[in-house]
């Protein structure tokens, strides 16, 4: 199939292009700024016919009229970054609440103070807990692939939930990458129009986000649920995915891991330099290391997470994050996945390339024998590696 | 896998220019991968952009911090910015300059007057592209064939003038580069 050189910016551009939506209203910010600067142009050009690109004032207008847009039954994108994205905070919980499927790009930056225009993920871990479904894109073609994927799982009645599609700021935000870019009608067969059940519509009064008692739970639960069922609703389209696009994806993505006696946990771009440094040391050193690379954050794959991980005798998980006073936030959730497992592996964390230090084939060979050694003092260790 | 990294000044084109060699290569049937460093760069400032080409897919991300080549847009960066850091004994550095830079590198050190090119042939400095041809002629990774292609697509926006006067700035430079 035919390839075209694209950023990520612009792979999110066409996912959003793809998927026709209604509605995107926006604030620049950088890193995102080239991708809605994209859509902007093919608005002016008439290239979105159907899809009405705002200019707003701020990312909390941003997301309080993408909430509006989308309880009126409209198919919405925007995209933000860092402190943009923090600023929409408040608003994310009430479009999980309303159960509207908006998806946003986010282009991970980290945050300030210092300020950085480089990327970390805590911009986006930061929205952990909001209730939005949580995608980690590795590349370009992921970033567009995922875009699509993720319409079809936000919208599906069973989910009925908003979700992120994440890539890493200039890495790949700004990074030329060979693409293939489906045909319209392949995504139109993939993702039919959007025609939700409850929405607010003329001569249909509904009353959404409203004050509740103790109810308050019950509501909270249905959030809960729709996010588990969401794991199932993917494996349905990413078969489907594959069978029109012809490219695979699951839950989790296992690089060499069937005799991996050492796994490294990643997120995002690095996981690309991670698996390079990985063939290197099997090849040349014949060290057994494999990678899981985390691609859904939320709902959290826990068995898919515990599965690939049962064989390992030690893994190190690499966090381009950081919470201060905790560590690495990934860290933690891996070794609750892994705690009731028969035989667990022993965890080392590592925090790496925050505000876009390079994550290098070097650093990731140093992490593997620092591993080695842990599996022979029989200790894990916490750990920065660009200090 | 190949590396070039570009040496420029905010304004000049280092991004453009890594583009340009990017699509060209990418033509070529090559698997690519090309970025800049910017965000809080500004106008006259030193700044950076890198090629990566392979016949595989790239997997390395990031700096280019071992280029096999090292183009220098601005020769007034020699005396700021480590140009030859980690490039390849055997690479090349490819300098716009009027005159020998005269630098001190194993490297092979090439020089050609992009600038006066540029003036002559499209009549504004606009020598990143112009550079390019003198890339084409000192080594075999990107032809003067598949550069007016990403010429035509990358400057698809402009008057057909500037992209014919670009493609010219491009075969003369092509020409006199030795």
């Amino acid at each position: 199939m035919k390839q075209t050189l694209v950023t990520g910016n612009e792979a999110a551009a066409w996912g959003a292009r793809l998927v026709r939506p209604n509605y995107i209203p926006t604030f620049p910010i950088t890193p995102q700024t080239e991708c809605i600067e994209t859509l902007a142009r093919w608005s002016a050009d008439g290239e979105l016919p159907g899809t009405y690109f705002d200019r707003m004032e701020s990312e909390h207008s941003v997301m309080s009229a993408a909430v509006g847009a989308a309880a009126v039954g409209a198919r919405v994108f925007t995209a933000s970054s860092s402190q943009g994205l923090l600023l929409m905070h408040e608003v994310l919980y009430i479009a999980a609440g309303m159960r509207l499927p908006i998806v946003m790009a986010t282009i991970s930056r980290g945050l300030s103070a210092p300020v950085t225009l480089w990327s970390d993920h805590n911009d986006f871990l930061d929205q952990r807990d909001s209730g939005w479904l949580m995608f980690h894109a590795e590349n370009n073609q992921e970033v567009l692939d995922m875009m699509l994927q993720a319409y079809r799982i936000a919208e599906d009645p069973r989910v009925l939930l908003p979700a992120m599609v994440n890539m890493d700021g200039y890495v790949l935000s700004f990074t030329d990458e060979p693409i293939t870019i489906p045909s319209p009608e392949m995504v139109e067969e993939f993702l039919p129009e959007y025609n939700p059940d409850h929405t607010i519509a003329k001569g249909r009064p509904v009353t959404v986000g409203p004050p509740v008692l103790d109810e308050y739970t019950i509501f909270r639960a249905q959030n809960h649920v729709a996010a588990r069922n969401a794991l199932e609703v993917m494996e349905e389209v990413m078969d489907d995915f594959d069978r029109i696009f012809d490219r695979r994806y699951h839950l989790v993505d296992e690089f060499m891991l069937d005799d991996a006696e050492l796994v490294l946990v990643t997120q995002g771009s690095m996981s690309t330099t991670a698996k390079a440094a990985i063939m290197e040391m099997r090849e040349e050193e014949g060290i057994k290391v494999g990678l899981l690379r985390l691609r859904v954050i939320r709902p959290w794959p826990a068995k898919a997470i515990a599965e690939a991980l049962k064989g390992a005798k030690a893994v190190a998980v690499i966090d381009r994050n950081l919470a201060p006073g905790r560590g690495g936030i990934m860290f933690p959730e891996i070794v609750e996945t892994l705690y009731h497992l028969d035989r667990r592996p022993l965890v080392s964390s590592f925090v790496v390339g925050l505000g876009g230090n390079p994550q290098t084939e070097h650093k990731v060979k140093e992490i593997t024998r620092k591993l080695i050694d842990d599996l022979e003092t029989g200790r894990p260790r916490v750990e920065w590696n660009d200090l | 896998m190949y590396k070039i990294r570009i040496h420029g000044r905010g304004g000049q084109g280092a991004k453009k220019a890594a583009k340009m060699i990017g699509l060209a290569a990418f033509k070529m049937g090559k698997q690519v991968q090309d970025f800049a460093l910017y965000g809080a760069e500004r106008r006259g400032a030193p700044v950076m952009s890198f090629v990566r080409i392979g016949d595989t897919p790239i997997l390395e991300r990031g700096y280019v911090d071992d280029p096999d080549v090292v183009l220098v847009l601005d020769r007034t960066l020699l005396d700021l910015v480590n140009v030859a850091d980690g490039l390849a004994e055997n690479g090349l550095l490819l300098v716009n300059s009027e005159h020998d830079p005269i630098f001190d590198t194993p490297a092979t050190v090439k020089h050609v007057d992009a600038t006066s090119i540029a003036l002559d042939t499209i009549g504004k400095p606009i020598f990143n592209t112009t550079m390019l041809g003198a890339l084409a002629k000192f080594t075999n990774i990107i032809s003067i064939d598949a550069l007016n292609w990403a010429i035509e697509e990358e400057l698809s926006h402009y008057p057909k003038k500037m992209i014919e006067a670009n493609k010219t700035a491009v075969q003369k430079c092509y020409e006199v580069a030795e």
